[in-house]
């Protein structure tokens, strides 16, 4: 095993796959060899989507089932994923980036460190600006907080730099960044982010 | 001691060996019958452990325990049992389940997990969670009797995790169904099968329903 391992955590409809197609074309343009492996909880939707994006070699995309628990897969037992990812390594010599997309769960989800090398969570502000305050699992001990989707502030009541505050005050100052992946903004960073954590190129 | 603590470590559903991921059929048999519950359930886990369990992958497990450290005896178990899963997806399920179990003794630095997760890549072993448990167990100085146990503790530990999962028996319920088959457990790892066994199980309710699952656009679990 030579690759980096990542995980991208958070609930269900935070924006997780649209971050995923929106770091593929940043991190292959800079040279990147990757693959992505998805927890679909019910469905393989997001593996699909991320297939037909034509963003990647579909073969690069794997699934896992999460046996209804989307927690487990990703950290009591992450036995599946380790050999979804062994065998995407024996498929693609040389990848250097491989990245777990989680299947989506409550705020005390988090990867274990057995899966990943480092794991980002990503939360949105139509989630509610109170979810940082619930200091959940996932908020505090992520390597690094996204909060998505900051372009719906104003349209659902949140204090966009308040909750950016109070996140950065719960996870004592630890990486906190805000992206509207739709648009791309903020995901210039998350890539910047991952080469200087796991791929030691910046 | 150590045999015991070794049999507790192993049957214990917090082992991660991916079992958990896989219902043997039952997610697709439950969607099917809507009033089925802990009745149902019980003999679902009666019939999986008499009719495929003890006669197949315990058939397996007991020729690669006896192989030990002979790759080519638990080969040979591996790929007995391989041609007696008729229905592609436990076939495919048991294989991915065991690769899961290997990675986790290969992880840990079991002696021979690696070793059998080379045979399994390079296609000298198929890989199935049974005969693993077998060659595994032996390493691990757990006598046939005692791997047995563990081995079928943890498949009916797993089908009762999955019905709890599913919603249709609760935690009390799925561990008294479990409780009531500790005697019929305990008469198949008192009575390993005799050497040369050859693998066989029917299970017909199960195996169209694993097979349908297959099929399924939305599903929980990988078998």
């Amino acid at each position: 095993m030579t690759a980096a391992r990542i995980g991208i955590g958070g609930p269900v409809g935070s924006g997780k796959t649209a971050l995923i197609e929106a770091l593929i074309p940043r991190l292959t343009a800079s040279g990147v060899n990757l693959a992505v492996i998805t927890n679909d909880l019910v469905t393989r939707e997001d593996a699909e989507r991320i297939r037909r994006s034509g963003l990647i070699d579909p073969a690069r995309v794997g699934a896992v089932e999460a046996g209804a628990c989307p927690h487990t897969v990703i950290r009591e037992d992450p036995t599946m994923n380790m050999v979804a990812g062994d065998e995407m390594e024996a498929k693609f010599p040389g990848l250097q980036l491989l990245i777990y997309e989680s299947g989506g769960d409550n705020l005390a989800s988090t990867f274990s460190l057995d899966l990943v090398d480092w794991w980002m969570f990503v939360i949105d502000v139509a989630g509610g600006d109170d979810i940082p305050r619930k200091r959940g699992p996932g908020v505090l001990r992520c390597d690094l907080l996204v909060v998505n989707k900051i372009d719906l502030a104003p349209h659902v009541g949140v204090n966009l730099p308040r909750m950016l505050d109070e996140a950065q005050a719960v996870r004592g100052g630890r990486p906190v960044l805000a992206t509207n992946c739709r648009r791309g903004d903020g995901v210039a960073e998350i890539a910047a982010a991952i080469d200087a954590a796991v791929l030691f190129r910046t | 001691m150590i045999n015991l603590l070794h049999t507790v470590w192993q049957a214990d559903s917090a082992f991660p060996s991916g079992s958990f991921a896989f219902s043997g059929g039952l997610e697709a048999y439950f969607a099917q019958a809507p009033a089925a519950g802990a009745v149902a359930l019980t003999h679902l886990m009666r019939d999986t452990l008499a009719q495929r369990w003890a006669s197949s992958e315990c058939v397996a497990l007991a020729a690669a325990h006896r192989a030990g450290a002979d790759l080519d005896g638990v080969a040979a178990a591996d790929f007995a049992l391989n041609a007696a899963t008729l229905i592609e997806p436990l076939r495919e399920g048991s294989r991915r389940n065991g690769a899961a179990f290997l990675a986790a003794h290969d992880r840990l630095g079991t002696q021979g997990a690696a070793r059998l997760r080379a045979a399994c890549r390079s296609g000298v072993c198929s890989g199935h969670l049974a005969p693993m448990q077998g060659a595994v167990f032996a390493a691990l100085g757990m006598d046939l009797s005692a791997s047995i146990a563990a081995a079928g503790y943890a498949a009916l530990a797993a089908m009762v995790s999955a019905a709890v999962r599913l919603g249709r028996v609760g935690a009390i319920e799925g561990q008294r169904a479990l409780a009531s088959l500790l005697p019929l457990l305990v008469g198949i790892a008192a009575a390993p099968p005799p050497v040369g066994a050859v693998p066989e199980g029917f299970l017909p309710l199960l195996d169209i329903a694993a097979a349908r699952h297959a099929r399924a656009a939305m599903r929980l679990f990988a078998t």
